[in-house]
């Protein structure tokens, strides 16, 4: 029987700065046991506990796509607001080469056989973009695109320096088969794209509610602000989704510590949809 | 199956079942008495009413170690400690515990993911239950009836346990508790009276009432959800509380636990070991945000738990009326009182 408190051995190959505040990374890691990532078969959405022992684990979202066999990727961003994060600082130590620890994948996914045939509303800020990130990889790929409908991105982050994953928001803008609306709340001289909040944004692309799902992941300011965009376009609560980040431990609904009421945030989700949600004790 | 043996006896059992393997039994220590790993035979008492710790400890130590690392090391060379518990005894389980033995199986061995480090110490350990005594009055903070647990309930033990004036009684309840009796050459085989004897003072110690008010699991479950918002109700029943985890730590069916790297020098361990969703830093968040930053809100998620979200989970309330939490807390709340009250609303 696999014990899932232990981790799986990987090596750090490819680490990149993704914001001009140098305290988001995204790291590539591989599997040191070709066992280990055979066995890693994960979806959009999920996440995995990444350790490095003397320090602890911390619950990362996967920002690689399965689409992106050889490796997965975290996008990691060193915190330390009120608590200085004692594994998210070691992270930021590591050089390429270095080794460390996984447990995933974890968590419920992206529910992708329920975005199916739809037109799908990808909405994110700042670095909680990274799970979207992976779903749009998932979708756009060409052994999966013809099962959905249309591609809609709204990604904002506070001024362009943080906006993540430069490279691939622009590759994605010259897709026929994506609409990227990519804003910043303020430009800067080199700016030349959209300036605006994310739910004005929504607002002023807004989508058709008919047959659509949308998909939001951002800071809870956002998602306050953005959720009566929604609303008032007609989207209905179950075809509002989201994902939730709790302080976790074991990451396998065992230490008790991610409810909220009766569903563990690691194992009943991190994916929930606005309708689940409501009926959840504001527990959060 | 029934077996027996004199009560003058009882050490030469006790050093019989240790020749096995480890025994858990209850030890009297200073004002209290615990469960132990047994030593000595002769430190082993029958002469109590229940222990002030569960003994959940046994399959769930308060800490445990998980992987073994040294610093400078590839993460390769790190050791997860190996699950090899020998094959154990614990003797004198009050029935409220042994039912929360299997509510805790519900959560440690299901939901799709087997915990390991639970599971290899059930397997291996056979749990000797043991009547409550019909001729002493029940605490007045137990509530097991409630549960739906009787004073002799012989639900969640292997073997159940029953003392006369001069004999000990030995039921075999599962397989594994037939096995074990079977084995134990020094128990001499029970007659068609001593089965009777067994069947009566059973009866007699299912007599015992504790405070009792009558409770579905779904319904208290739906109640829970109803109340979750009424934000003064939780307020005036918590006031008191100093969030102080007593209640958590000797608690059979509490299983929050917090995982940590612990080194020293350049050697250290993976650890799991006993946390509380009483803690003020239970749910702190590494941006400094807390879903639960006030007392209430924590001593809320507690009952919840126990009372509501566990029943919609694993299908039965996580408490077994067992008293403790009542007898420890030291500011005297009563989780009846607060579910009586809740109910009520």
């Amino acid at each position: 029987m696999q014990n899932p408190y232990i981790p799986m051995p990987v090596e750090v190959t490819k680490i990149v700065t993704e914001v001009e505040t140098n305290d988001i990374k995204t790291f590539r890691l591989t599997f040191v046991n070709k066992e280990d990532e055979e066995n890693f078969k994960y979806l959009p959405g999920q996440f995995a506990e990444l350790s490095i022992l003397g320090k602890g684990e911390s619950p990362i979202g996967i920002a690689s796509s399965p689409t992106q066999p050889g490796y997965i990727e975290f996008t990691v961003q060193r915190a330390g607001l009120l608590v200085t994060g004692l594994v998210t600082t070691a992270l930021h130590d590591l050089d390429v080469g270095a080794r460390m620890g996984v447990r995933g994948p974890l968590g419920n996914s992206w529910p992708i056989e329920f975005l199916e045939g739809k037109n799908v509303v990808v909405v994110g800020g700042g670095f909680a973009f990274t799970t979207l990130r992976s779903l749009i990889h998932y979708m756009l790929h060409e052994d999966n695109r013809s099962r959905f409908g249309d591609i809609s991105v709204v990604y904002g982050a506070r001024t362009p320096g943080l906006l993540c994953y430069k490279e691939e928001l622009a590759a994605w803008e010259k897709r026929k088969d994506i609409k990227m609306h990519v804003t910043v709340d303020k430009g800067d001289a080199n700016w030349k794209g959209r300036e605006g909040f994310v739910p004005t944004v929504c607002k002023e692309v807004g989508p058709s509610p008919e047959n659509a799902v949308t998909v939001i992941c951002g800071p809870p300011i956002m998602i306050r602000f953005t959720l009566p965009v929604f609303f008032e376009l007609g989207f209905a609560k179950e075809n509002i989704l989201t994902s939730l980040e709790m302080r976790m431990k074991c990451g396998i609904g065992k230490c008790g510590r991610c409810n909220v009421g009766h569903k563990y945030v690691c194992k009943d989700g991190p994916v929930f949809s606005f309708e689940e949600l409501d009926r959840l004790p504001r527990d959060f | 199956m029934l077996k027996k043996i004199a009560l003058e006896k009882f050490g030469h059992l006790v050093s019989a079942i240790m020749e096995k393997g480890p025994l858990y039994a209850p030890v009297k220590g200073g004002k209290a008495v615990d469960f132990q790993e047994i030593r000595n035979p002769a430190d082993v008492t029958l002469d109590f009413y229940n222990t002030a710790m569960s003994p959940k400890f046994v399959f769930f130590p308060q800490s445990e170690d998980m992987i073994r690392y040294s610093l400078g090391k590839e993460a390769t060379e790190a050791e997860p400690v190996s699950l090899n518990a020998k094959p154990s005894v614990i003797l004198g389980v009050r029935p409220c515990d042994a039912k929360s033995f299997e509510i805790m199986d519900r959560h440690f061995l299901g939901a799709g993911v087997i915990d390991p480090y639970w599971n290899d110490k059930r397997e291996k350990t056979t749990v000797i239950g043991y009547a409550f005594d019909p001729s002493t009055a029940a605490d007045p903070a137990d509530f097991y009836n409630t549960l739906g647990i009787s004073a002799s309930d012989t639900a969640g033990s292997d073997i159940f346990m029953i003392r006369t004036d001069k004999q000990l009684l030995f039921k075999g309840i599962t397989e594994k508790g037939d096995r074990l009796l079977k084995d134990l050459a020094v128990l001499e085989q029970g007659s068609k009276t001593e089965e009777k004897m067994f069947d009566d003072m059973a009866k007699k110690s299912s007599e015992l009432k504790t405070r009792f008010m009558e409770i579905k699991d779904d319904a208290i479950a739906r109640k829970f959800v109803q109340v979750f918002d009424n934000k003064e109700f939780w307020e005036k029943a918590t006031a008191a509380c100093i969030s102080c985890g007593a209640c958590t730590f000797v608690c059979p069916t509490c299983y929050c636990f917090d995982i940590s790297d612990e080194t020293l020098f350049r050697d250290g361990v993976r650890k799991r070991f006993w946390d509380a969703c009483m803690f003020t830093d239970f749910t702190l968040e590494a941006s400094g945000h807390n879903p639960r930053p006030r007392i209430f809100q924590r001593y809320r998620q507690k009952v919840c738990h126990k009372y509501s979200y566990h029943v919609d989970k694993y299908g039965c309330i996580s408490c077994v009326g067992c008293g403790r939490c009542t007898r420890s807390c030291p500011v005297n709340i009563d989780i009846y009182s607060i579910i009586e009250s809740a109910s009520k609303l």
